[in-house]
């Protein structure tokens, strides 16, 4: 306690995913302060776009094995913070699937030879008979897979809406459409105990070694499609997954351009999409576009996240495609010194 | 080793690397730098205007490598020109690794196509080195349009197969001996790199079999040692193949109850 009876300040500046995970942490103990440089109607934010996918297995083929067992701790850390939120948020452990088309099974043959080994989780060959039984739509559309029973995923945009709720009921001040400053220990010259810099991508301008990697997705409403968990399709230049959502939504992404460029979705992306989303399932050629959105993952160069703390900042960034996957272990790891 | 020649500028290293798909850029720049290669190879997409793809040119500068364009992802004569000016402004460089793809999905170049862009892009004053299928007239074509580099795949882009048909790479070298001639694409192994130079290949040019590999900064070493070893064996003369045996011990001074 900063002064007898008063609760230590904290600033969270950039209110995105790690924004949300840093201010649900410390809303009991802190008095928190909330600036965002974004409207607060803004639909934007890799946290925001993101599928929200928990697929530590999967991921482990592109990234380290420490990070991929961290995903897998994280996926235990996602019920108990969901359970700090005054409104249910859809979260399921119901594995994921992994499907190829005939013409890329030897990418799913190099995909399986990468699947790191995780703790006691391992990948399991889906035939025929097994992915019909997983998704009685899939039955007979695909021979060949792999069934990753560890993964999971939530609901993104029910956890955006769910978090500031819950953190304004707490009586979190907000200052959205606000590119606060960070200098000398103060955001915009204001003095506080700690300051969380979780800008994301915004943090460019003050760290010349953050990227930003363009990725585009669709959300799609397709009431004849019923997925009981997310399905990543094999594709010759990157994974494209359907993460079904609440109300028969989808998300389909992403694709993964080294690019700074944020601005909409091209043609070709869209084309690419939304035809594996059809070649999965036919029914989404009757489904509804939602939206179509692009925006920027950040990343350095080792596309692995860092905490910095210098003083009372502590910035948390880089958390590139692994987001939900990754974001309660690092958010604890940089609060648990100092201040949980 | 001696050197390899591109339109009059001469290189030590023989493999010319690739800069997609790698796991992360900090595994690109390792696996660049332990494949010993002098060239890099990099596209730009549209979607990454200049100032989009700032960063990730950073990244490739600071190898310190001689940068190759090349117009990946173009489908059109039209396309894959505007894009070689496009690169000739970005990267400040007149050469350009020029690939206009005539199938979506296996990424096999449009021969015909082919010739028209080149044609344009050697009189607009590029150095072109074409990637183009195993076959010998196409080469030639391209050969009589002013072509110092031919870059005949070796197998279709990312499937790692190999040479599937050495008696065409080796018909073209034999046929083009002047041309410094590349494989480009296909490749998986290093022995595959290997077999390339043995022919005769001047180079390879790979992207997968490096960024796709489990450990990628690896077998970018292992790649530098095959394509060096491919051109010492193609130097020294191999020796010719025969269809009978031929002992290496002489029989000469055996006793006489061990011969036949």
């Amino acid at each position: 306690m900063s002064e007898l009876g008063k609760k230590p300040r904290v600033a969270i500046v950039g209110f995105g995913l790690i924004g949300r995970i840093a201010a649900l942490e410390l809303m009991d103990r802190y008095d928190i302060t909330v600036f965002e440089k974004d409207r607060q109607d803004a639909q934007t934010g890799a946290g925001m776009l993101a599928a929200a996918m928990l697929a530590p297995l999967a991921e482990s083929v592109i990234c380290s094995q420490v990070l991929a067992q961290q995903g897998l701790e994280a996926i235990a850390m996602w019920p108990k913070l969901l359970a700090k939120l005054d409104a249910d948020v859809f979260f399921q452990q119901a594995g994921s699937l992994i499907v190829a088309h005939q013409q890329d099974r030897g990418d799913l043959r190099s995909f399986e030879q990468r699947l790191k080994p995780l703790d006691g989780h391992h990948p399991l060959s889906a035939d025929r008979r097994m992915i019909a039984e997983l998704e009685p739509d899939l039955s007979g559309r695909f021979t060949h897979g792999l069934y990753l029973p560890c993964e999971g995923q939530l609901d993104n945009l029910g956890f955006f809406k769910a978090s500031y709720d819950t953190l304004k009921r707490r009586g979190v001040q907000f200052n959205y459409g606000c590119e606060a400053v960070v200098a000398n220990g103060c955001v915009d010259n204001q003095a506080y105990d700690w300051i969380i810099d979780s800008r994301g991508v915004g943090a460019k301008v003050d760290n010349a070694q953050l990227r930003g990697v363009r990725g585009e997705v669709a959300r799609i409403y397709a009431p004849e499609v019923s997925l009981q968990r997310p399905v990543r399709l094999m594709h010759p230049r990157y994974p494209i997954y359907i993460a079904p959502k609440p109300n028969h939504q989808f998300v389909i992404g992403a694709t993964e351009i080294e690019s700074q460029d944020d601005a909409d979705i091209t043609v070709r992306s869209t084309l690419e999409l939304l035809s594996a989303a059809y070649t999965v399932h036919c029914g989404f050629a009757e489904g509804r576009v939602l939206s179509l959105n692009a925006g920027l993952r950040p990343a350095f160069v080792d596309n692995h996240p860092r905490i910095e703390k210098k003083d009372n900042v502590i910035a948390i960034n880089g958390l590139y495609r692994h987001g939900y996957l990754l974001a309660p272990v690092v958010v604890q790891q940089a609060l648990c010194e100092g201040l949980l | 080793m001696d050197k390899l020649t591109i339109y009059g500028e001469r290189f030590d290293s023989r493999l010319l690397i690739g800069s997609a798909l790698y796991p992360s850029p900090q595994i690109m720049q390792d696996a660049i730098q332990s494949s010993g290669a002098d060239i890099v190879t990099v596209s730009l997409r549209r979607q990454n205007s200049v100032a989009a793809g700032e960063d990730f040119w950073q990244l490739i500068k600071d190898t310190g490598l001689r940068v190759l364009p090349n117009t990946a992802g173009c489908h059109s004569v039209k396309e894959v020109v505007t894009l070689a000016h496009m690169c000739r402004e970005v990267f400040q460089t007149d050469w350009i690794k020029l690939e206009l793809i005539g199938d979506e999905y296996n990424l096999q170049p449009d021969p015909i196509g082919l010739l028209e862009a080149t044609d344009i892009l050697l009189k607009d004053g590029f150095k072109v080195l074409p990637y183009c299928t195993d076959d010998l007239v196409l080469c030639q074509r391209l050969a009589d349009l002013g072509c110092e580099v031919l870059m005949p795949w070796g197998a279709p882009i990312g499937t790692g197969k190999g040479l599937i048909n050495p008696y065409n790479l080796k018909t073209i070298r034999e046929r083009l001996p002047e041309q410094t001639l590349i494989v480009d694409a296909g490749l998986g192994l290093p022995s595959h790199a290997c077999q390339a130079l043995e022919l005769g290949y001047d180079a390879v040019l790979l992207n997968s079999a490096v960024a796709g590999a489990g450990d990628p900064v690896t077998m970018a070493s292992a790649f530098a040692h095959a394509v060096t070893a491919g051109r010492m064996g193609y130097k020294a003369q191999a020796m010719s193949e025969k269809d009978v045996a031929a002992p290496s011990t002489p029989t000469m001074g055996m006793p006489f109850w061990h011969q036949n």
